[in-house]
């Protein structure tokens, strides 16, 4: 892929991602549970590690997460995204490997599973209070139902990508 | 590999049954104390059980506002100048129960026993 054409297709990424951060923050929440969340942009995320590489998506979900904080976030909820994308991030980029393009919705369970994670021990160490933790259970469950929803979404969409020949 | 799917479907399955099995059972604070905290900096001890009425807490600070409702037995928030209203819709905490959390403004309402001045 040329440099002119990866440029393009990065900045179509996070403005697609960021697009729907936004009108996702816009949906109340379905369950009295803070932390719980579709995580819709993760689809992206993954969908950019597969088109255009590892180094490429972490740009991408860097973008999305501080414009994102900026346009539909407080800067006190940035810190918790901040932490929850990038251990999501890196348990995509290592999991990746060992899972074949039909099985996107496993990477992307244990990516929610992560992200959750990192969203909760950020949330410990700010409000210093352990009884947070009993949000963990609630959380895993919560990470992997939605991971497992947004891969499927990723891998239905790379598949009609890769037939569009894009 | 369709049986590796297989196993990893299960083995997610099982995680997610756990947690929801686990969920409000872990983490439960036993007592009447109800301890407000911003940011990790408790501000406010109250004794639930020496409420004789109820009145409403104004919690101020840099990260937000939110109106912390006092009854006898129970505490809740009744407003919150956050976008997700999470911590209201959680409705009230009384004598044992998982914290209520408002993430923006870093609130957090814990339940603990003991006596404040013990």
């Amino acid at each position: 892929m040329g440099k002119t054409k990866k440029l393009a297709l990065m900045a179509l990424l996070t403005a697609i991602a960021l697009t729907i951060f936004v009108i996702e923050n816009q949906i109340p929440a379905p369950v009295p549970v803070p932390g719980v969340k579709l995580g819709l942009a993760n689809i992206i995320t993954l969908i950019a590690i597969k088109l255009l590489g590892k180094r490429e998506a972490g740009a991408v979900l860097l973008v999305r997460i501080l414009m994102g904080a900026m346009f539909a976030g407080s800067p006190s909820t940035l810190l918790f995204s901040a932490a929850g994308g990038a251990l999501a991030y890196l348990v995509m980029c290592l999991t990746l490997r060992f899972f074949g393009d039909d099985q996107l919705w496993i990477v992307s369970a244990l990516a929610g599973l992560a992200h959750n994670a990192g969203q909760l021990a950020a949330c410990m160490l700010v409000v210093k209070t352990p009884g947070v933790l009993a949000y963990g259970p609630v959380l895993a469950a919560s990470g992997v139902v939605t991971g497992v929803f947004t891969g499927f979404a990723a891998q239905f969409l790379l598949k009609a990508l890769n037939k569009a020949k894009l | 590999m369709k049986k590796k799917s297989f196993l990893w479907g299960l083995l997610l399955a099982l995680i997610v049954a756990a947690g929801l099995l686990l969920y409000g059972k872990l983490g439960r604070g036993e007592g009447m104390v109800a301890v407000v905290s911003v940011n990790g900096e408790v501000l406010e001890r109250i004794d639930l059980s020496k409420v004789r009425e109820a009145y409403d807490l104004d919690v101020a600070t840099d990260f937000g506002r939110n109106i912390v409702h006092v009854e006898p037995g129970a505490i809740s928030v009744t407003h919150a100048d956050c976008p997700d209203q999470i911590c209201v819709m959680q409705g009230r905490l009384s004598s044992n129960g998982i914290p209520i959390i408002c993430m923006p403004n870093r609130l957090v309402i814990s339940i603990e026993g003991g006596d404040i001045d013990g």
